[in-house]
């Protein structure tokens, strides 16, 4: 196969410099995916508390409903994210498309049915808003980290879909594992300040990314 | 001939292992696989360097290859990241427009590397912006020439080039 070719030096240097290499397998992304998953619950447990009712099942439905999706949304990308951070030419990811598709629909729920209520879409707003948004955002870290440290790892090649379904798998589980903690469960509060951590993530994902998982 | 799937996959593996006889092979046989895939679509002087790059990247990543999964198009979706990279980098090429360098095709093998090549990414991108990008980036004409011989204005030219090359980053791994 390879008779009468001309010597690459490079190729020459590169099999000198050869060393054997663990190849980058999924379960491990996997692994390393799901203990962000229960590292950042269990740092939400310890720190806020979570919340006891809606553990013995007294929340309201849309209490289950929301963090139910944000973490299979997490799971979704973090999937995809493990998928794409070992490049093929086929290598599609419509899974976390849909799973995004079905989260929206939360919140188009809290504001339609704000305006169908008569009220203002100000009144979104509650005295625990702001504290809800930094918190799943902050929650998002330990994900975040694990998401960049295995596309480092790997060689992604769709950059700008890796980068943000990093970001939306960090901000959907950091939001599911704050969720479990916070004790306001109607479709307005869960629907904007618990998803807003997603969009805003994915968005920081697409934009501080780049240059940490360029190669 | 060039080394099919089954036997650059198990190259590959024993390359991961550290075995550098198998690498030798394997980066070699590569080469020539990523001579013929950038066939076209490289101007001649550039395809040497893209060619290194890729097969510097290979070796950067070969970790990445999954055993389990198929090797060419791991190699492809490796050789299409650098090549719209590379793109985006050339601006007028010193090198002669590109003439005919076709080699005699491998049939058996072109329905496989028909669905990895670079011509499924621009059957994406509309005429006008694959116009751009070829005589721009790949013959090396400078805007005003292609601005003439397209008859677009060359702010046309610019943003065909520029939406064209951002299109073609999202289609990498997607085309096939």
């Amino acid at each position: 196969m390879t008779m009468n070719r001309v010597p690459n030096p490079l190729i020459a240097s590169l099999v000198e410099d050869l060393a054997p290499v663990a190849p980058l397998k999924r379960r491990n992304g996997w692994l390393v995916a799901l203990v962000a998953v229960g590292a950042t619950v269990l740092g939400v447990g310890l720190y806020e508390g979570l919340w006891q009712a809606a553990l013995a099942g007294n929340a309201a439905p849309i209490f289950f409903v929301t963090n139910g999706l944000l973490l299979l949304l997490g799971l979704a990308a973090a999937a995809a994210v493990l998928s794409l951070a070992s490049p093929a030419v086929g290598n599609r990811q419509d899974a976390p498309k849909w799973a995004t598709a079905m989260v929206a629909i939360i919140p188009l729920t809290a504001v339609l049915t704000t305006i169908a209520a008569g009220h203002a879409i100000a009144d979104l707003f509650d005295s625990r808003s702001m504290y809800c948004l930094t918190s799943g955002m902050l929650a998002s870290l330990l994900t975040f980290a694990a998401m960049t440290w295995w596309l480092r790892r790997g060689a992604p090649v769709s950059t700008g879909v890796a980068n943000l379904w990093a970001g939306i798998a960090a901000g959907a589980i950091g939001s599911f594992a704050y969720g479990l903690s916070c004790p306001i469960d109607s479709v307005e509060h869960l629907g904007v300040w618990h998803i807003a951590p997603v969009a805003l993530c994915g968005a920081l994902g697409r934009m501080v990314l780049p240059r940490l998982t360029r190669w | 001939m060039i080394a099919d799937e089954s036997t650059l996959a198990r190259l590959m593996a024993q390359s991961q292992a550290g075995d550098r006889q198998a690498y030798t092979v394997l980066l070699t046989e590569a080469q020539l696989w990523l001579e013929r895939y950038f066939r076209r679509r490289v101007a001649p002087g550039q395809m040497e360097d893209l060619v290194q790059e890729v097969l510097m990247a290979l070796h950067h990543k070969r970790a990445t290859w999954d055993s389990s999964r198929a090797f060419l198009p791991w190699l492809a979706a490796i050789a299409r990241y650098r090549w719209v990279d590379h793109l985006r980098r050339v601006y007028r090429s010193e090198e002669e427009a590109l003439g005919d360098h076709d080699a005699a095709e491998d049939s058996e093998e072109e329905a496989v590397l028909a669905r990895m090549s670079l011509e499924r990414l621009f059957v994406h991108l509309p005429d006008k912006q694959v116009e751009a990008i070829e005589l721009v980036k790949i013959e090396g004409l400078s805007i005003e020439e292609a601005s003439h011989r397209t008859g677009q204005s060359e702010s046309a030219v610019k943003v065909n080039i520029h939406r064209g090359l951002k299109k073609l980053a999202t289609l990498i791994e997607k085309a096939e």
